[in-house]
């Protein structure tokens, strides 16, 4: 199939733009005045549209039966096919020339790969949505194929035209986003990096600003410093209101079979669909003003994409605000976790948190006193040690706020203070679990335990903490190694009738799968039971070897694309 | 599978690594004397104190370096002065590698290298094999991991 037509202009329009705006600056800049640049920038959008004619005419996409192949380019040709099964997600944007000109823009992400796999620029709006659609239809068919063993039988032409939207699953609304909670959201929204910039560009501009200082009195020059401050804030605080307004406003969230869709935008547009068998990991979020109000929000992470990473963070699929119970249930709607009781580490660990808080104190004290001695002021300098009176309860806030719960099916994990995050995750999402232990933390007798789940972005998620960071759990003292994760298999969503078979395996159960070195005596009295028991493992297709392998294989001809 | 440890001529190559090191982190003590910024002595206390520490990190490296295959994962112990057991069950492998660098050539060895999915410890290395048992190692845990027969996760 192939691209909208009205998409040529446009695309040609968003590459000449650039370089003609660079081109009309250097031209006219030169004295060669205006004609030649508008002759140029117009030589430039003829060459861009020329290419885009071609690109239009060489870009073609099918839907075949078990795969979305692509093939593309104009001077370089590539030919892509992207297994249904290997779909992460699919996500549909529309800005508002988009919307003007009725184009959308399809980003299919896998798990492989540094950036978007699938991308499809641009085809008509109902494209979109029947792509999505038929992404997620012929996904499901796969699965019910792979499951069972046998293929789903449902006729030979219904690659060829689909079927009907009747057979299209319903959909069910799990969170739309009212009025008062959008207001909300845009309240609590603080953009931070404003000050940030401003923080380094006045620092840049300190010794110029600096020469004008003696002239003004200390007192003129306080209230101005304050009301530079509060102006900044307040600048941060609208920015962030404004953004996240425009970002969530319609926010919608709803269930159609076993797939979460959700759209929201006010100026850009943007819906997408999660398989929820994709879904990684649950993250359930808040800061103290939204404890205090009885807020969360929820983001919902695959190995396509983590919420807010990126260049294109509009991406992410999270309820922005919700009441939080109601974040609970839904989070319980996609994975059932059960009521999670969290253990604290132990409570010597605060003392841990004094000493490093201390440390922080010490050496922002000795850069105040640095600051003081080199641009030769009085200020009190010591003053900054007055933040040592913070350090208690501030540890004390780190170790309250901090906690592990395991569950039946999931590891559940609380963190921070300011942002404090619940991260949900599957035993059977777990990649691979490190349990670290540096030398002070060897005579505190506590470790770090990082239970890690697959991601796009190694460093990005690395920095963000994507794995599950669970610090500070009391080191056991036999050396069992950890177990994870019920032998890497998906817990069966409706309990289906189980075959015997070359599945059999006796594995433990519960949380005691992956309780071991690392989360050990606290852990172990609160395990209930430590019996092992046998169950039958469902094997799906019977065929004990190979499909793992399969698998990988064919997660590895995805990377290669 | 009992527990394994590394080839002991690994010491070698992290010895030779950390002579290295130390000859970097000296060199500029070393300019500074030469110019005459520095006592005579300096560069060669530094060079002592600093060859004498990475040195003895490198062989309690390997006294501490351990790994072991089991039925369903593998579990490694290792690090001086931060301890780091990383266990990675073989379900979860997506491809091994065995590998040799210049040095470990040299030194007659290799390593294997299984990587997962996971964004953190994507990839983990077991350094000072030797060549055959890198491949042996590959080859087990190709075999173990499709025998363990699960999905990837993603």
């Amino acid at each position: 199939m192939k691209l909208a037509p009205q998409s040529i202009p446009y695309r040609a329009f968003q590459k000449a733009a650039g370089t003609a705006v660079a081109l009309f600056v250097i031209v006219n800049s030169g004295g060669f005045g205006l004609p030649l640049a508008v002759a140029g920038g117009a030589a430039i959008f003829v060459a861009m549209l020329a290419y885009e004619v071609a690109y239009y005419r060489r870009f073609e996409y099918v839907l075949t039966e078990d795969t979305l192949d692509i093939s593309s380019g104009v001077i370089s040709r590539r030919e892509r096919e992207i297994p249904y099964r290997r779909i992460q997600n699919v996500d549909v944007s529309r800005s508002v020339i988009q919307r003007a000109i009725g184009v959308a823009a399809v980003d299919l992400e896998t798990a492989g790969g540094s950036s978007t796999e699938g991308s499809i620029r641009f085809v008509t709006p109902e494209e979109a949505t029947r792509l999505q659609r038929e992404v997620q239809r012929r996904k499901s068919d796969a699965g019910r194929t792979d499951e069972d063993g046998d293929p789903v039988d449902d006729g030979d032409d219904a690659v060829e035209d689909g079927r009907d939207d009747a057979f299209a699953p319903d959909e069910e609304e799990l969170f739309a986003i009212s009025p008062g909670e959008l207001a909300l959201v845009g309240a609590l929204s603080f953009d931070g990096r404003l000050i940030g910039l401003l923080a380094f560009l006045s620092s840049g501009s300190f010794p110029v600003l600096s020469s004008f200082l003696p002239e003004m009195s200390a007192a003129a020059l306080t209230a101005t410093a304050f009301v530079g401050v509060a102006a900044l804030f307040l600048a941060s605080w609208l920015i962030g209101a404004g953004v996240a307004f425009s970002n969530y406003y319609g926010f919608r969230l709803s269930r159609a079979g076993d797939e979460l869709r959700y759209e929201r935008g006010l100026f850009r547009r943007y819906s997408g669909s999660i398989p929820t068998e994709k879904v990684q990991t649950l993250r359930i979020t808040d800061n103290p003003a939204k404890r205090t109000l009885g807020y969360a929000s929820l983001s919902i992470e695959t190995a396509g994409y983590a919420p807010g990473q990126g260049t294109e963070s509009g991406n992410q699929s999270a309820v922005p605000i919700a009441t939080t119970d109601r974040v609970y249930r839904l989070a319980h709607e996609i994975e059932s976790f059960g009521t999670p009781e969290f253990n604290r580490p132990p409570k010597r660990i605060r003392w841990r948190y004094v000493v490093r808080y201390t440390m922080v104190v010490g050496v922002l004290t000795g850069v105040a006193y640095g600051a003081d001695w080199y641009f030769a002021a009085s200020l009190p300098w010591y003053g900054v040690a007055a933040l040592l009176l913070a350090v208690p309860p501030a540890a004390h806030l780190k170790w309250k706020h901090r906690g592990y719960w395991l569950g039946e099916d999931h590891l559940l994990t609380r963190n921070g203070f300011w942002g404090r995050t619940v991260a949900v995750v599957p035993y059977y999402r777990i990649q691979n679990v490190i349990d670290s232990r540096t030398v002070f933390q060897r005579r505190w007798g506590v470790a770090t335990i990082v239970a890690d789940t697959a991601g796009r972005d190694r460093r990005v998620r690395a920095r963000a903490g994507n794995g599950v960071r669970q610090p500070v759990c009391r080191p056991d003292r036999d050396d069992r190694p950890l177990r994870v994760g019920r032998r890497g298999r998906r817990p069966p969503r409706e309990r289906r009738p189980r075959r015997e078979g070359r599945g059999r395996r006796c594995r433990r159960r519960s949380g005691r799968d992956i309780d071991g070195d690392g989360v050990g005596r606290e852990v172990g009295r609160n395990v209930d039971s430590d019996g092992v028991s046998c169950e039958v493992g469902r094997d799906a297709d019977g065929d004990g070897a190979g499909r793992g392998g399969a698998g990988r294989i064919g997660r590895q001809r995805d990377r290669l694309g | 599978m009992t527990t394994q440890t590394l080839h002991p001529r690994v010491q070698i190559v992290w010895v030779l690594r950390a002579v290295l090191l130390s000859a970097l982190v000296t060199a500029p003590f070393v300019g500074g004397a030469y110019l005459e910024y520095l006592p005579q002595w300096a560069p060669v206390a530094v060079g002592a104190v600093i060859l004498t520490l990475t040195v003895a990190h490198a062989l309690l490296r390997y006294r501490r370096w351990s790994y072991e295959i089991r039925e369903d994962a593998i579990y490694l112990d290792r690090g001086v002065i931060t301890q780091v057991r990383t266990t990675v069950p073989l379900v979860r492998i997506q491809h091994v590698d065995s590998r040799r660098s210049p040095i470990e050539r040299t030194a007659g060895l290799a390593s294997c290298v299984v990587y997962t999915a996971g964004s953190r410890g994507a990839d983990v290395r077991i350094p000072g094999l030797t060549p055959d048992g890198a491949s042996d190692l590959r080859e087990e845990l190709k075999r173990l991991s499709i025998r363990a027969d699960g999905e990837d996760a993603v």
